[in-house]
C-alpha cells in the first residue's frame, strides 16, 4: 500500500501561538510524561515484588534530587491531563465551544493544575 | 466504525483512569516516605490489589489509543508507523500482565 499523502498535523512552528493550540498539545505532551510515571509505578511494584533489597535501592532512586524533580514533575503533568482531560470531555458533551469559554477555561486548566500540583505534593508528603 | 468505537473507549477508559491514576500516584508519593514493611500492607490489601490490576490494563489501553492518535499524526511512512502501532499494543499488554503475575504470584 502507498503512503498516505494527507498533510501531516499539528504544524507547531508555523502557527501563532494560542490558548486553545498551547493547551491541546501539552495535554498530547503531559499524556505521554503520565505514560513514563505509569512506568515508574510498574517499577515501584516490580522492585516492591523482588524484595527489600530492591525495594530500599528504589526508593533511595525516588529520593534522590533528581527522584524529586521528576516525582514533582509527574504530579504536574498527572494534574495538567485529568484537568484539560475533563475540559474535552465537557466539549466532547457539546459545551463550552465559545472562543471566550475555551480561553478562560485554559488559562483556569493551567493555574489550578500548578495548584493542584501544590496541594497534592503537600499532602503526600504529610507537609498539611 | 472502528474510528468511533475507539473514540469512545478513550473516552470511557479516561473517565475509570482519572481517579484511579490519582489514587496510586498519591500512594507512590505518600509512602516514598515509608518503609518496605509499611508498603506491604498497601499491596496485600485484596481491594488495593484489584484497583491496581485495574490501573494497569485501562491505563496501557488508554495509552494504546492514544499513541495510535501521535504516531497518526506524526509518522509520514506507513510501514514504520505500522511497527510503532505494534510495538505499542505488545507493551500495552505486556506490562499489565507482569503485574497480573506479581500481585497474583508474588505478593
Amino acid at each position: 500500500m502507498t503512503d498516505n499523502q494527507n498533510p501531516i498535523s499539528p504544524h507547531l512552528q508555523i502557527y501563532r501561538w494560542h490558548v486553545s493550540s498551547l493547551l491541546s498539545i501539552t495535554h498530547r505532551i503531559a499524556g505521554v510524561i503520565n505514560l513514563l510515571a505509569l512506568i515508574l509505578m510498574f517499577f515501584w511494584l516490580l522492585t516492591f515484588s523482588l524484595g527489600e533489597n530492591y525495594y530500599e535501592l528504589f526508593l533511595l532512586s525516588i529520593n534522590s534530587f533528581l527522584g524529586k524533580f521528576i516525582l514533582i514533575g509527574f504530579t504536574w503533568s498527572m494534574s495538567f491531563h485529568i484537568l484539560s482531560g475533563i475540559r474535552h470531555l465537557v466539549w466532547d458533551l457539546g459545551y463550552g465551544f465559545e472562543i471566550k469559554t475555551a480561553n478562560i477555561s485554559g488559562v483556569l486548566v493551567i493555574l489550578s493544575s500548578l495548584v493542584v500540583t501544590i496541594i497534592f505534593w503537600s499532602l503526600g508528603r504529610g507537609l498539611i | 466504525m472502528k474510528a468511533t468505537k475507539q473514540w469512545i473507549f478513550h473516552r470511557i477508559s479516561a473517565v475509570i483512569l482519572a481517579p484511579l491514576f490519582a489514587w496510586f500516584y498519591f500512594s507512590l508519593i505518600s509512602f516514598s516516605e515509608k518503609n518496605y514493611q509499611e508498603a506491604t500492607y498497601f499491596f496485600e490489601n485484596p481491594l488495593f490489589k484489584i484497583l491496581i490490576i485495574s490501573l494497569f490494563f485501562i491505563g496501557f489501553f488508554h495509552a494504546k489509543i492514544s499513541l495510535n492518535e501521535i504516531f497518526e499524526d506524526y509518522i509520514h511512512k506507513k510501514k514504520i508507523k505500522d511497527v510503532a502501532n505494534i510495538l505499542a499494543l505488545i507493551f500495552s499488554i505486556v506490562f499489565p500482565v507482569i503485574i497480573l503475575i506479581l500481585l497474583i504470584l508474588k505478593i
